[in-house]
């Protein structure tokens, strides 16, 4: 049975693909816009040998990469004090519940008018985007720290610096982790709406451009390498999570 | 489970040597004194007073259990020798010194062990000595000393999930002793074990205690593992929480789960029993008639 299990699971996506190809080539739909996975590999193909398709890729990581670990700094930092600090709480925490709930992408326009085209429109968007998740775990996370080892840490003469540093910071990163976890794939999901927004490289403007040239295997080729992009950080921020808080 | 090993001969044996003379001759000298003390509650209900003028005092080197039902705030009165807790009015001294907040010269064990579960045992255990700023050298071999003392040499590395309840509870009291505390207290520290379990740590903790200078006040439930630790035993009754009876436990030492069966232990808990119960009782009619 789970041998059954594995051989199905292991021939999902060549069914999936076979059954593309024999669709797009059946002549029941248009092939210009709904080209075989043979003609997407092929443009993808041609988009790396041109070298564009480096350009590109780099110029999307940067902005995650940048976007992300600005807003995940950010994002802690004020977590922890507003989860430690009443007083900080008090004065930042109302406003941060205002402006979470406002969908990133609605900073688009606004990002344009006052970064333009900019590069650092974009990693504002992202940043954007990662800060307010990552703040909301931080500041649980702090408020959720074993009581217990508080007190225990009290008992033992922890100063308060420590007490923040060790007990409390590392209490919280659990829920740290799993901010972050989520963040990841926002700043996937700003990242299409910057480089949407205008741009001069990226995945997703050579998806934008493919499209107005009609190149549909280019824009499918895009998809997929920004799905591959988005699932390898997943994958690889899991397993540095797991070592993390291997404790756990 | 592992029997404590004879504590070796190092620095850390010689702090924690036997009480000095003077104690040693029957001259007391009080190292706590709760005078007066009342904790009052504000819950939905309103206020709730927990603890009600609770007097008493312990000597220095005695080994106290304060004994009672759930809720008789015995748990509150010791949250509030240990610091974490602050009067309603009354006060409480440690050492001659008000207590105000915890401090390094009051160790406590809880009822979970509440070891940081990112260090290990040694880490775990020379945290509090780091925290009062040894090196971490002499943190090191503070934590390495008690390890051995509480027979979890092979688990120095270990981390805590990787452990039974009874070795964490082992490594918490290592902990707690780890700052040479003047006064231990012990919240119920084998309440979350199983029966098995209890009575090995109750057997390690009486050997222990031979051993170490400390004060001790132990809470716990259980009038048998009170009698069969203590000096002294006091009872608490519930609703407002107040002490019923000091009493002391003059049996010989060193004792050991064995001596239930003795005559004099047998009796002396009869009377606690006759009088838990008689308290029980009238307790029960009162919240009854009201």
């Amino acid at each position: 049975m789970r041998r059954l299990n594995i051989l199905i699971g292991a021939l999902s996506i060549p069914l999936f693909l076979a059954a593309w190809e024999a669709i797009a080539r059946s002549g029941i739909v248009n092939m210009v816009l709904f080209p075989p996975p043979s003609i997407v590999a092929v443009a993808v193909l041609e988009w790396v040998r041109s070298g564009q398709f480096f350009s590109d890729f780099g110029a999307s990581l940067y902005r995650v990469v940048t976007g992300f670990t600005l807003g995940a700094i950010a994002g802690v930092t004020l977590g922890v004090l507003t989860g430690q600090f009443p007083l900080v709480s008090s004065l930042l925490s109302p406003l941060f519940h205002i402006l979470r709930p406002i969908p990133p992408i609605a900073f688009v326009p606004i990002v344009i008018l006052w970064f333009g085209l900019s590069e650092a429109g974009k990693l504002f968007l992202v940043f954007w985007g990662v800060f307010f998740t990552v703040w909301l775990s931080a500041h649980i996370g702090v408020q959720k720290v074993d009581r217990g080892l508080i007190r225990a840490a009290l008992m033992l003469g922890t100063p308060r610096r420590q007490m923040l540093q060790e007990i409390v910071l590392l209490g919280a990163l659990p829920y740290i982790v799993v901010g972050l976890r989520t963040a990841v794939s926002i700043s996937f999901y700003t990242l299409v709406a910057a480089e949407l927004a205008g741009a001069f490289s990226g995945i997703v403007y050579r998806i934008e451009i493919a499209q107005q040239n009609l190149q549909t295997g280019q824009v499918m080729g895009g998809l997929a390498a920004l799905g591959l992009m988005s699932f390898v950080a997943d994958r690889m921020f899991a397993t540095v999570a797991e070592r993390t808080v291997w404790w756990r | 489970m592992m029997q404590i090993k004879r504590r070796p001969e190092t620095a850390l044996a010689l702090a924690h040597s036997l009480p000095p003379a003077a104690a040693a001759a029957g001259e007391a000298e009080t190292i706590i004194r709760v005078s007066d003390l009342s904790i009052v509650f504000d819950t939905a209900q309103g206020q709730v007073i927990a603890v009600d003028r609770v007097t008493f005092s312990v000597n220095r080197g005695e080994f106290v259990c304060i004994v009672g039902p759930s809720g008789c705030g015995k748990s509150t009165v010791l949250n509030t020798i240990a610091g974490l807790e602050v009067p309603y009015s009354g006060e409480v001294t440690v050492n001659g010194r008000l207590m105000q907040r915890p401090r390094p010269d009051v160790g406590m064990v809880f009822q979970q062990p509440h070891l940081f579960p990112w260090k290990s045992v040694r880490r775990n255990i020379a945290h509090g000595p780091r925290m009062l700023g040894k090196s971490r050298g002499e943190a090191r071999a503070i934590a390495d000393g008690l390890i051995e003392m509480i027979g979890l040499g092979r688990f120095a590395d270990a981390y805590p999930h990787t452990l039974s309840g009874g070795m964490q509870q082992r490594v918490a009291i290592a902990r707690a002793l780890a700052n040479q505390p003047r006064v231990l207290l012990m919240d119920e520290p084998f309440g979350a074990l199983d029966a098995q379990t209890r009575s090995v740590m109750q057997d390690n903790l009486l050997e222990l205690r031979e051993r170490i200078d400390a004060t001790v006040v132990f809470v716990t439930h259980d009038l048998d593992e009170a009698i069969l630790l203590a000096d002294r035993v006091l009872i608490m009754s519930a609703g407002p929480g107040r002490v019923l009876r000091d009493l002391g436990v003059n049996l010989p030492r060193p004792r050991s789960n064995a001596i239930m069966l003795d005559p004099a232990y047998i009796a002396l808990k009869k009377d606690c029993l006759d009088l838990i119960r008689t308290e029980g009782r009238r307790a029960f009619d009162q919240s009854s008639a009201g």
